[in-house]
């Protein structure tokens, strides 16, 4: 049985973790907000963006650009791989990694880009030490957006992938998140209009100059759009995954505190009443 | 007073403006265009400039000057949006780092050649940093 001194000195050490993982769950609680906020505020722009884009598809019908046709036949298929920058939020990262590894599975061939330094770690892994990669934080994330799109598009439009597609996480309830798995580009017109779109196409709409053209410059954008507002679902994600974690963690070594104080208890108990014994042995033993 | 019509100032990350408007102006990638109440449906490409309307806040007409970025602007009958990267007011404008961008932002186009994504990634920076000049009045 463990001395008293060992288990107090444990007991010390957990009630230091427990510290620490209980003001991460807080510094998480406090930046899901934040996160959430951005997100609420991205919103009214993903909204008009796609309405823009449904009206444009439907007035142009089939358009001439390379996002809307399938890239170059042969060529292997381009991954965005998105994961958090750190770690300490339970099988978040881990979550995402396998669904980028199931990926590979089916396509050995795909090239990575990889967003947040987890994903990008491991890809490396993945025996893929100079992919393209950005990290989810560190400085505006529109900015980082804009770098990831512009690369993707240019490899796709120059024929080195097929296609772009997405892997990151979705946030299912406000404490679940789960890797999901998007085409970005080629965009087909018949799912970006939708089937009887409500509100639908509104008559005569001038375009200046043309449909193709501002399709032209749309396109790019919300394919930017698309990779920054999956940034700010990471980012939020990976706080509730991240406060879940922690909480959980606290918890734990609430636990496991109070076990080890019953045992330290026992072990001193057991030791004074040793002593005692000692103590009456010994003056009976004089007395007698 | 005059007719308005509702319009939205959007940016990825804040909606800028949303209220009434009666006149709306805009630097399309064919030019300026203004966007009255009962405008014909009109959706079109915006290059970085200088945004302008006459806003109707508390029943007052009032002026509404911003610099911004890439986007664009749609018309309906029932309102205006219009959504751009980034929109700044004249007092958020730093003039010196404006000046500074649009320096660097030539100098790098001049590197890029005629590479057509960085030219125009370069250009759009370029006019971004003239729409804020030319909104603080240094141009």
């Amino acid at each position: 049985m463990a001395s008293v001194k060992d288990l107090r000195e444990r007991i010390a050490s957990l009630k230091n973790t427990q510290q620490i993982t209980k003001a991460m769950k807080q510094v998480a609680a406090a930046k899901i907000r934040r996160a959430e906020t951005a997100r609420t505020q991205a919103r009214p722009y993903a909204d008009a963006l796609g309405e823009m884009l449904r009206d444009l598809v439907l007035a142009a019908g089939s358009v001439d650009h390379p996002f809307m046709k399938p890239g170059r036949s042969g060529a292997p298929p381009g991954a965005i791989l998105m994961a958090a920058d750190k770690g300490l939020a339970g099988a978040f990262n881990s979550n995402v990694v396998r669904a980028g590894e199931i990926y590979r599975g089916e396509h050995p061939e795909a090239v990575f880009y990889t967003v947040g330094i987890k994903a990008r770690n491991a890809v490396r892994r993945m025996g893929r030490p100079d992919h393209a990669t950005w990290p989810l934080g560190a400085r505006a994330k529109l900015d980082t957006a804009r770098d990831v799109a512009e690369r993707v598009a240019g490899d796709f439009a120059s024929g080195r992938i097929c296609e772009i597609v997405l892997i990151s996480p979705k946030i299912v309830t406000r404490i679940s998140q789960r890797p999901e798995l998007r085409r970005l580009v080629p965009i087909v017109a018949t799912e970006v209009a939708g089937e009887n779109a409500p509100g639908g196409h509104r008559g005569a709409v001038e375009f200046s100059p043309s449909p193709e053209f501002v399709l032209s410059h749309l396109l790019p954008k919300y394919l930017e759009f698309t990779i920054f507002s999956a940034m700010l679902e990471t980012d939020a994600a990976f706080f509730a995954a991240q406060l879940l974690a922690m909480s959980n963690a606290t918890d734990n070594a609430g636990k496991l505190i109070d076990e080890l104080t019953i045992a330290m208890n026992n072990a001193r108990q057991a030791a004074i009443t040793k002593e005692l014994l000692e103590i009456v042995g010994g003056a009976e033993a004089l007395s007698g | 007073m005059a007719t308005t019509i509702p319009f939205t100032l959007i940016t990825p990350t804040k909606v800028i403006f949303e209220g009434n408007a009666e006149l709306v102006i805009a630097v399309t990638t064919e030019g300026e265009e203004g966007i009255l109440p009962k405008h014909a449906p009109f959706l079109s490409a915006l290059r970085p400039g200088v945004l302008r309307a006459n806003i109707v806040e508390a029943g007052a007409s009032q002026r509404l000057e911003l610099a911004t970025g890439e986007g664009f602007m749609q018309a309906l009958p029932e309102r205006v949006t219009v959504l751009v990267d980034r929109a700044v007011g004249f007092e958020e404008v730093d003039i010196s780092q404006a000046r500074q961008e649009q320096s660097e932002a030539s100098a790098r186009q001049k590197a890029a050649g005629t590479d057509g994504a960085a030219f125009a990634r370069e250009q759009a920076a370029i006019d971004f940093a003239v729409a804020k000049l030319r909104l603080t009045g240094h141009q």
